[in-house]
């Protein structure tokens, strides 16, 4: 099958230092895709390099090709609020716009960008999605309260059910638990591998244990360069490079 | 010991908490006694009269100023509503739309501009800004058939409106540097957030002015406070003629502040005008707290 992402060769700096060195990936269709690798290795902007999110930085400079889903992503042609509602995003920290209600949280992205034509089927949306995040039945009697009075790991169920209701083919996560306890890591893991029956999930984590976990595959990145990718199983059990090696049974990272 | 010192220097810092505050809060009780007790004659007199009549007529000894009650509402009203666009455009331009090199530049030159003594833009007003205003707004509105509306500019084009603008020009630096510095403060996951759903950045902006409605609201008591009280630039540009119908902007007229600038130094010769002076001060006193009180309230609420 067509791969829904296709990365040749990408070449990122910001302001004159590189980030991303020559980045080639492919991401197959509803699956679980874990980039994983130390600080500093680049996996964060390679996220944001996908949904052009690094646009909003000062001094980008950008080489190579990418594709999502039949979009060429770095073509001037192209207009980065397409490739956006192709693309949601989970973002590190927990960020719902606090002064607006858990409803208009989710229902923000359909709204503005004009995918719901009445009310009734905005509310069926954000339902759907609110469930889809499994958080419907924890704030179903509450949508109109501010976001900001959830708990650190609804609010990030809650950024998920916003990208969601965007009904996007990509689900950008970059390192979604890290600011969450355990028990909030536990049930959004769950849900990750649950949410590949809607989108292909691309999920950052400098914890190869969490990758193992939720990913079918896996790629380890490495100073701006992936140094090996494949299915989850083998790369745990049988990787072929001596750095992954050394990273995924805790050596370094 | 540890937990001795530290009371004491709670107390410390409660005491001088308390000075300040005691301090801060008995002089605005001072100035509103001596505002008060100054205007009593009149107020015995005229009870509330001068407040909701327009005729100044020292020689009679008549001080209704209605008119420079109206022309303090409407200039700083108007004042706002145009300050409140330009702060806004401004600080969204400075925000979002320009590069990181540049904004140190406009920085300072907005900083610049709020600390220009209001004394210069009056020159300013009175030399350029009313006579330009006269020929390329006032004259076409006032050839469009608007004059039984908006009055007959002066040839000068001092005006309450040339009043109005010229408030509006001084505020803006202040308010839109309040707004600006909240609108930068906004956290960049909040903004990867609204760009991440799609949004274009005027989405993305109005959003944020949203967020920032607060601060806005600050900014624009901050600036009506500025605009009601503000004196030497007014009294230059706003014509300081009693103008009973103070709706018909194009018209001069009076201030509270530009009459008693303007009427003061030959007070004394009165036996009611320096108390009229005063009583009207003390309206304008009020008038700022309120609209400052209103907006920050409203603030909380939302």
């Amino acid at each position: 099958m067509e791969p829904v992402i296709h990365i040749e060769n990408l070449w990122v700096s910001i302001s004159g230092r590189d980030i991303l060195k020559g980045v080639n990936l492919e991401v197959p269709r509803n699956v679980v895709f874990a980039i994983m690798g130390p600080s500093g290795s680049g996996k964060s902007t390679l996220l944001r390099a996908l949904n052009r999110i690094l646009d909003l930085y000062e001094g980008l400079a950008v080489r190579g090709k990418v594709v999502v889903d039949g979009i060429d992503v770095y073509n001037s042609k192209t207009d980065p609020s397409v490739v956006r509602r192709t693309i949601g995003m989970v973002f590190q920290i927990p960020n719902p716009i606090p002064n607006m209600s858990i409803y208009d949280n989710v229902a923000l992205g359909p709204k503005i960008n004009k995918l719901v034509r009445s009310r009734a089927e905005l509310d069926e949306l954000v339902k759907w999605a609110l469930e889809k995040a499994y958080l419907w039945d924890e704030v179903k009697d509450r949508l109109n309260s501010p976001a900001s009075k959830l708990s650190g790991g609804q609010q990030q169920r809650l950024c998920i059910a916003r990208a969601l209701a965007m009904k996007p083919k990509v689900l950008l996560m970059d390192e979604p638990t890290s600011n969450l306890d355990t028990v909030a890591t536990a049930k959004i893991e769950e849900l990750i591998v649950e949410l590949k029956k809607e989108v292909t999930v691309l999920i950052v984590t400098h914890n190869p244990f969490q990758a193992s976990r939720v990913s079918d595959y896996v790629a380890f990145m490495y100073d701006g360069q992936i140094i090996e990718t494949g299915p989850t199983g083998q790369i745990f059990t049988r990787p072929r490079n001596k750095l992954t090696e050394k990273y995924i049974t805790g050596k370094f990272g | 010991m540890r937990r001795a010192l530290s009371l004491k220097r709670f107390l410390d810092v409660f005491k001088l908490i308390s000075i300040t505050n005691f301090i801060l809060i008995s002089s605005v009780v001072l100035v509103v006694l001596v505002l008060f007790a100054t205007s009593l004659p009149i107020v015995l007199r005229d009870g509330v009269s001068p407040l909701i009549h327009s005729i100044w007529n020292p020689v009679s000894e008549e001080y209704g100023f209605l008119f420079a009650l109206g022309g303090t509402v409407v200039t700083a009203s108007l004042a706002l509503a145009i300050s409140l666009a330009l702060s806004i455009g401004l600080a969204a331009v400075y925000a979002e739309y320009i590069p990181d090199k540049l904004r140190p530049v406009v920085k300072n030159f907005m900083d610049l501009a709020a600390s220009i003594p209001s004394v210069i833009y009056g020159l300013w007003g009175l030399k350029v800004l009313s006579p330009v205003l006269r020929s390329y707004v006032m004259e076409p509105l006032v050839s469009l058939g608007l004059s039984p509306y908006l009055g007959h500019p002066s040839p000068t084009g001092t005006s309450l409106f040339s009043a109005a603008v010229l408030l509006a020009v001084m505020v803006t630096p202040l308010s839109s540097s309040i707004i600006r510095e909240r609108l930068v403060s906004i956290p960049m996951h909040i903004r990867e957030a609204l760009y991440s759903l799609g949004l274009m950045k005027t989405e993305v902006v109005l959003l944020e002015l949203k967020y920032i409605r607060r601060s806005i609201l600050t900014a624009m008591a901050v600036s009506y406070s500025r605009a009601v009280g503000e004196t030497a630039a007014v009294a230059m540009v706003v014509g300081n003629v009693v103008n009973p119908y103070f709706f018909k902007i194009f018209r001069p007229g009076y201030t509270i502040s530009s009459l008693i600038a303007d009427q003061y130094p030959n007070a004394e010769a009165y036996y009611y005008m320096v108390p009229a002076l005063f009583y009207a001060a003390l309206v304008l006193f009020f008038i700022s707290l309120a609209v400052n009180f209103l907006l920050l309230k409203s603030g909380e609420r939302t």
